[in-house]
């Protein structure tokens, strides 16, 4: 509840500047908007709960929230937990990172390049709609080493996303900055360092969030079918065992980091990148795959 | 062959080489073929990747394909596929126009689809596994489960970026609410709304895929599995890329359909 206050009393539709018109202390927590954000909240755990308090068809085995929370906590406390998470975040990690590192000076090269673009851009257009899960035989041929095809696995999945909002973000940028860097006469290469690839970092970020999102999902399946240790290794593992609850542990694990890499990328952009707000919004949800 | 013919073919001629044979195309071959030479260099003659087919493997499994047999595993994936995808839009249409048209709804369901959101389709493979009885219906489930947030969360993004002027000349005509909804505020969210499908189809191939490989009951993603146990290696990749193929086409079907939905929109 003390988390509900703070953000509701930073709220600036309600710091008017006359007096009389400012609600009361207790208004701005139990507004129509956080009653109903409450309530929806709670009715999800409460319909979960009750489903399988009843046994609802085969809701009989599915664990409950309660029982959920007693193993989550009993799992905090081990090992095992830290080690899934770290070794899981590694592996994402990796994967990420090298995704960047391929993608970004691609698709800026593509976006800016036409003769680049023609000379790359079918082939990965050919490779695109292959889904990263399908990579996963080819991951176990590829790399002898197991860390290392789930990283892989990681790199395909984040890389489309990174490398197609790359591009757009080059595509994106208004022709006349090009053109008044060329009057003020600047080579390539300064147009380069400094339009192109200012000018496409918003896009960019946008699609390092997603790509990070992707990836974390990527993880799962790769460590379901090749790995050891990890989160997705430790839901399949808890799913042979009969250890329910766990699954449910695992899977909300994972949301929260994954959610939490996502959020961290979209808040290191905006301190980094403070022009990113002049670009709409609508980038994020439009641009996708 | 009269002079004005002869002309008219010249012109042909010259349309012809100006938009097909080009600079353009030719690099645009190049870089399959570039990419297929640089394949086959590093299999064969690198000793990192040499488990790798080389394409002339692929592409001579290509002829040993059971054309019938495919096709049936193709049918199957796409049947599932598609009753996810009908699912999730049928339930995830109405949810994200209700979301993005009435604040009361908003404040009701969006926090709870947004905590379960972050939980990637995937690692709810072992839970679905726990509660559906039939193979099928799990893996519907799944698809389901792919296809449903993309949905929603365009379908919300799109009502509520629709531009304000336009119910505000709607209402000033005097639209009634139900009008208002289904003659102005879908047809312009229409677009992100089709982004929405879009992305939801290739996240829906994508669970198929990994469903399919763990449930091992056909399908595409089956194929691929039971072509890397029996180390068929060639079939693989050809899997691969018939996964892709089939992702690629019913991701221009949803284009051309939206097409068709929003004729107004021939500037795209």
């Amino acid at each position: 509840m003390n988390n509900q206050t703070n953000t509701m009393a930073g709220d600036p539709q309600n710091e008017s500047d006359f007096v009389f018109d400012r609600p009361s202390f207790w208004a701005t927590i139990f507004n129509l908007k956080t009653i109903l954000n409450i309530i929806s909240v709670l009715s999800l755990f409460l319909i979960w709960g009750l489903l399988v308090h009843f046994g609802v068809y085969r809701f009989v085995l599915i664990p409950g929230p309660i029982e959920v929370l007693e193993w989550g906590i009993e799992w905090m406390g081990s090992k095992d937990f830290w080690m899934d998470v770290s070794l899981s975040s590694l592996r994402v990690l990796g994967g990420f990172t090298s995704a960047c590192l391929i993608a970004i000076p691609i698709g800026l090269m593509i976006g800016w390049n036409k003769i680049f673009s023609d000379l790359t851009f079918p082939t990965l257009e050919i490779l695109r709609p292959i889904p990263g899960i399908a990579y996963i035989p080819l991951a176990i041929l590829f790399f002898p080493w197991q860390e290392a095809s789930v990283a892989f696995i990681c790199f395909v999945g984040a890389f489309f996303p990174i490398l197609l909002n790359t591009i757009t973000g080059v595509k994106l940028i208004d022709r006349d900055y090009f053109r008044a860097a060329r009057c003020l006469g600047s080579s390539p290469r300064q147009i380069f360092w400094h339009v192109v690839i200012p000018g496409a970092l918003p896009s960019i970020s946008t699609g390092a969030a997603l790509g990070m999102g992707i990836a974390w999902m990527a993880s799962v399946a790769g460590e379901m079918i090749s790995g050891k240790w990890g989160l997705g290794y430790r839901i399949w593992e808890a799913y042979t065992l009969i250890r329910y609850p766990l699954i449910v542990d695992g899977m909300i694990v994972i949301g929260i980091l994954g959610l939490g890499s996502s959020t961290f990328i979209r808040f290191i952009t905006l301190r980094v990148i403070p022009w990113r707000k002049a670009i709409t919004e609508s980038l994020d949800e439009s641009i996708t795959k | 062959m009269s002079v004005s013919d002869l002309k008219a073919t010249s012109l042909f001629w010259k349309q012809v080489r100006k938009n097909v044979i080009n600079w353009t195309t030719v690099r645009r071959i190049m870089s399959v073929v570039l990419f297929l030479l640089a394949w086959t260099i590093l299999v064969q003659f690198t000793g990192q990747f040499h488990q790798i087919p080389t394409p002339k493997a692929v592409f001579a499994a290509l002829f040993q394909l059971d054309l019938g047999g495919i096709f049936i595993e193709i049918f199957r994936s796409l049947l599932r596929v598609l009753g996810g995808f009908f699912i999730g839009l049928i339930i995830g249409l109405p949810l994200g126009v209700a979301i993005g048209y009435s604040r009361i709804a908003n404040y009701l369901i969006f926090p709870a689809v947004e905590m379960v959101r972050p939980i990637p389709p995937i690692a709810w493979i072992p839970l679905t596994v726990l509660f559906f009885i039939e193979i099928e219906s799990q893996i519907v489930f799944l698809t389901f489960y792919g296809a449903f947030f993309p949905i929603v969360y365009n379908t919300m993004g799109g009502i509520s970026e629709v531009d304000i002027r336009l119910p505000r000349a709607a209402m000033s005509f005097g639209v009634s609410k139900l009008g208002m909804l289904w003659k102005v505020i879908l047809p312009a969210a229409m677009p992100q709304i089709f982004t929405g499908m879009k992305v939801a189809i290739g996240i829906t191939w994508l669970m198929v895929v990994a469903a399919e490989m763990i449930a091992s009951k056909g399908g595409l993603g089956y194929w691929v599995w039971y072509h890397h146990t029996v180390m068929e290696y060639p079939m693989v990749i050809l899997g691969m890329g018939i996964i892709g193929l089939c992702g690629a086409l019913c991701s221009v079907c949803i284009d051309v359909i939206g097409k068709r939905f929003m004729k107004w929109r021939n500037i795209f």
